[in-house]
């Protein structure tokens, strides 16, 4: 077991699998509701806001604010020994109040961050090869 | 019938020891403390017909059921979201099903050697696995595995909303320390702390310290609950269950990074029913027991179940009014979760009925109402607890 040395890669959920091949072309992408116009996150197969079926999956800009973060510097996980200390930040996308994903905040002195700091979404490959979406200050 | 008020009391309690490596199994854990509060209630197995448990809990039923020698099981259920619905939601099933007569005595308990991880992975490290799938796939892949990493960006944003500091965290953790040096059983039984020690500890994920962070235990926890009229005839005086209930909803995620915008949170959902049902205002709580999982949720904690404003929880807590015997409302008097043990908070319901009965260590003069909340930033439950009159 101490031959891990990444994070977990995604195992995608039945029905998630346009986030993690979006994220492949360098393109974040989220469920907009069709009877809504609602973005939604985590996906689901119902809208949060009006229980409807029909979506899209739609582009997003990457660009957001940071509403909360945190810096680990207690590793839990094998791979997390080397990486600590690490941000981890919770962003929220400018397309819709509300919608947040959690993510890494790359190349920031850890004293630096602020919150509603703007920041935009990079790219990065996880030695499995899936790319991973990750912010840095815009 | 339109609350569960009065129709059900806790007539047993037991515990195994508290300990780091209990030794033993799982199983044998959960049938000590069953065994504890059978005795302590002057029941035998063969009276109890019910079993009401946690789902994360890894002990079958029937298992506990052919060991301790229960013949008929006419009620058994589990609880989800572990120390959040586990605690008074396992307890919550039991009054439910003696109010309606479906079973007569009903076991409630939560046994885990989730210190030693002979049974149970330990809660505060993440499995050593290469992929992550569910709700995991969303924030293992950057890091993101513990609660406590996950707490600690909700109590960064109530830090910058209230001006909270981490020396109120500290508080919480005192608090606790101080109860838990007055009772032999508990883990961190002999160990003082001071403010010093808890900002000198280590950081575990800013702005959570070491002590913020509730124990690691192996050990076992149980009560027995049946009918008042039963109740009474036993050895002990009934404990009531004044109210009770379990809150969550569409704004809990599916791990434990809160949204201290919803304004609604699990545990608003339930003060709206709980001192209603109960029939008494906050002021007439005598004792507190609040799920002390991380600091943090304790402050939030007092704040939405009303206790005091939003905010304003350093401050309500201010001057040592939570600790024995000094203070005006002490909370979590055997020592908590994070100082006397993590049985996943049934030993804090434990310490609320030894209260109530009037035989606590650091026992609170008169005390009439305990208030008991479950683990909060997930689904939860609570309960108000009243001395039989
Ligand atoms: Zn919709």
């Amino acid at each position: 077991m101490n031959d891990i040395v990444d994070f977990p890669y995604p195992v995608p959920e039945y029905g998630a699998e346009p986030f993690w091949q979006a994220c492949n072309d360098e393109q974040l992408v989220m469920q907009r509701c069709e009877l809504c116009s609602k973005l939604r996150w985590q996906p689901a197969p119902l809208c949060t806001f009006c229980a409807s079926d029909q979506y899209v999956w739609a582009p997003l800009s990457g660009r957001g604010r940071i509403s909360t973060w945190t810096v680990v510097t207690h590793p839990v996980h094998p791979a997390a020994a080397a990486r600590v200390p690490y941000v981890v930040v919770e962003v929220e996308l400018e397309e819709q109040r509300g919608l947040r994903l959690i993510s890494n905040l790359q190349g920031t002195d850890h004293d630096a961050i602020e919150f509603d700091a703007a920041v935009e979404i990079a790219f990065i490959s996880h030695a499995n090869g899936q790319k991973l979406h990750v912010f840095s200050l815009a | 019938m339109d609350s569960i008020r009065d129709l059900a009391c806790i007539v047993g309690i037991g515990h195994t020891e508290y300990s780091k490596d209990s030794g033993r199994s799982e199983l044998k854990l959960a049938c000590e403390a069953i065994q504890a509060a059978l005795d302590d209630a002057g029941l035998r197995a063969t009276d109890v017909d019910g079993i009401s448990k946690y789902t994360m809990d890894n002990n079958d039923p029937v298992e506990i059921a052919r060991c301790l020698g229960i013949p008929h099981l006419r009620f058994f259920s589990e609880v989800a979201y572990g120390g959040g619905g586990g605690p008074m939601g396992t307890i919550m099933q039991a009054a439910m099903a003696v109010a309606t007569g479906q079973a007569k005595a009903v076991i409630a308990f939560r046994a885990m050697n989730e210190r030693s991880g002979r049974g149970t992975a330990r809660f505060g490290q993440a499995a050593a696995s290469a992929g992550a799938g569910g709700p995991s796939s969303y924030v293992a892949p950057f890091g993101l595995f513990s609660p406590a990493q996950m707490v600690a960006m909700a109590a960064r944003q109530h830090m910058h909303r209230y001006g909270t500091q981490s020396s109120d965290f500290a508080e919480i953790a005192l608090t606790c320390r101080h109860h838990a040096n007055m009772n032999p059983d508990a883990v961190m039984y002999g160990r003082e702390l001071t403010l010093d020690d808890h900002q000198s500890s280590r950081m575990i994920s800013t702005p959570l310290r070491l002590y913020d962070c509730c124990l690691e235990t192996d050990g076992g926890a149980a009560v027995i609950v049946t009918t008042p009229e039963r109740g009474r005839a036993l050895r002990q005086p009934p404990i009531m269950i004044a109210a009770g209930g379990l809150g969550g909803g569409s704004w809990n995620h599916r791990f434990m990074v809160r949204d201290l915008d919803a304004g609604e949170s699990e545990a608003t959902i339930i003060a709206k029913r709980l001192f209603n049902d109960a029939g008494i205002r906050h002021e007439d709580i005598d004792v507190l027991f609040i799920y002390d999982h991380f600091t943090p949720l304790v402050l939030m904690a007092l704040e939405e179940y009303g206790f005091c404003k939003r905010g304003e929880s350093k401050d309500f807590i201010a001057g040592g009014r939570l600790r024995w015997p000094d203070g005006d409302l002490p909370m979590n008097t055997s020592g908590g979760n994070l100082s006397e043990g993590y049985i996943h908070g049934m030993q804090n319901t434990i310490e609320a009925v030894r209260q109530l009965r009037g035989v606590a260590r650091c026992q609170v003069e008169d005390a009439n109402y305990a208030f008991v909340s479950a683990g909060n930033a997930v689904p939860t439950s609570a309960m108000i607890l009243r001395r039989d009159s």
